[in-house]
């Protein structure tokens, strides 16, 4: 049988023409997607996320609306792990992390919806650190160390608070 | 131009080469989103999220030609971190991606409407597996099967006799064949 009187593929093809006009995808969404190309590494190190217990509960993501009031994950790159714990407090969001070894940095937070938001801060020598996150948004840090002889930028994955 | 090519020149900072790679797949990738049930929010966050994920990992690509399961996956996976994290997500009696816009139509278009409002209560009663599954099928550039499976966490194997039998329980359905097969 041909596929224009295969009664599946008429179908399929309804219903491609019925999303198509009633959930097309938005404007926003493909210009969100075009501009990422924008947040390509050019100077920095990746480091990857290693574990992220949003994630790595995911066998309970059956159970709807559980959910833990701190998210645990990490990150790594070639010699450099950076741990955070984001707390949740209502819509408030504390964000804090621990880079090992640790090194004093200067800490940006990106987020991927302009550069509006940027929020700053600096690790100690212990490799602590502390900022106030927005949330809902996509973000990912970028360290630099004051000391220029200790490397490259180094710059997280993308995650969603 | 290949998806080797298309890649190779994103990360030289090509505009129109990236843009190539977002219209073949962001079809797949919001259709993915759309599966899970998340708020329009969300699903936005999920599908932005994925992008960054592919511009991240664009040097370490091991396979172009299999690009679309990896965005399906990693968007599947995105998905299921939002569930996780939010509990942002739709409650179930809201229909979410199989809403019809609520704007007053011409009268030329009340058949097709009425058409539609048909095709959206039959989905709302297929399950949410088959709906799923479908928003898939239906994606403008039509996925593969190896994409869908990794969209859904689904062996590609079972794809086939579960579309089958998708369609068939949507065709079926009351408000399907009260309005016959026009």
């Amino acid at each position: 049988m041909d596929d224009a009187h295969d009664p599946d593929e008429v179908l399929v093809s309804e219903l491609r023409e019925y999303f198509a006009r009633v959930d097309p995808v938005p404007g926003p969404v493909t210009e969100a997607a075009r501009a990422a190309l924008g947040w390509r590494r050019l100077d920095a190190e990746l480091a990857e996320l290693l574990s992220d217990s949003a994630v790595d509960e995911e066998s309970l993501a059956g159970v709807r609306g559980v959910s833990t009031p701190t998210r645990s994950i990490s990150f790594g790159a070639r010699e450099l792990t950076i741990e955070l714990e984001i707390h949740s407090d209502g819509a408030r969001r504390t964000l804090l992390g621990l880079i090992a070894p640790p090194f004093v940095a200067s800490i940006e937070i990106q987020t991927a919806d302009g550069a509006t938001e940027v929020a700053r801060t600096e690790s100690d020598e212990l490799g602590r650190f502390r900022a106030a996150l927005p949330s809902g948004q996509n973000i990912r840090l970028r360290l630099t160390a004051v000391d220029p002889e200790s490397g490259p930028p180094v710059e997280t994955s993308w995650i969603t608070v | 131009m290949t998806l080797e090519a298309l890649i190779r020149s994103a990360l030289d900072g090509d505009e129109a080469a990236w843009n190539a790679i977002v219209d073949r797949f962001d079809g797949l990738v919001w259709a993915t989103t759309r599966g899970y049930r998340l708020s329009s929010a969300d699903a936005a966050d999920a599908t932005q999220t994925t992008w960054l994920r592919l511009v991240e990992h664009l040097d370490r690509i091991q396979d172009p030609e299999r690009l679309g399961a990896w965005l399906a996956t990693t968007a599947r996976h995105e998905c299921l971190r939002l569930i996780r994290i939010g509990g942002r997500e739709l409650p179930s009696d809201e229909a979410g991606v199989f809403d019809v816009p609520v704007e007053d139509a011409p009268d030329r278009r009340l058949l097709a409407r009425e058409r539609d409002r048909a095709l959206q209560r039959a989905l709302a009663k297929i399950g949410e597996r088959c709906q799923t599954l479908l928003r898939l099928l239906a994606s403008v550039e039509p996925p593969s099967y190896e994409e869908i499976g990794a969209a859904l966490g689904m062996p590609v194997g079972a794809i086939g006799p579960t579309r089958a039998r998708c369609l068939e329980k949507l065709r079926r359905s009351p408000e399907l064949v009260s309005l016959g097969t026009g």
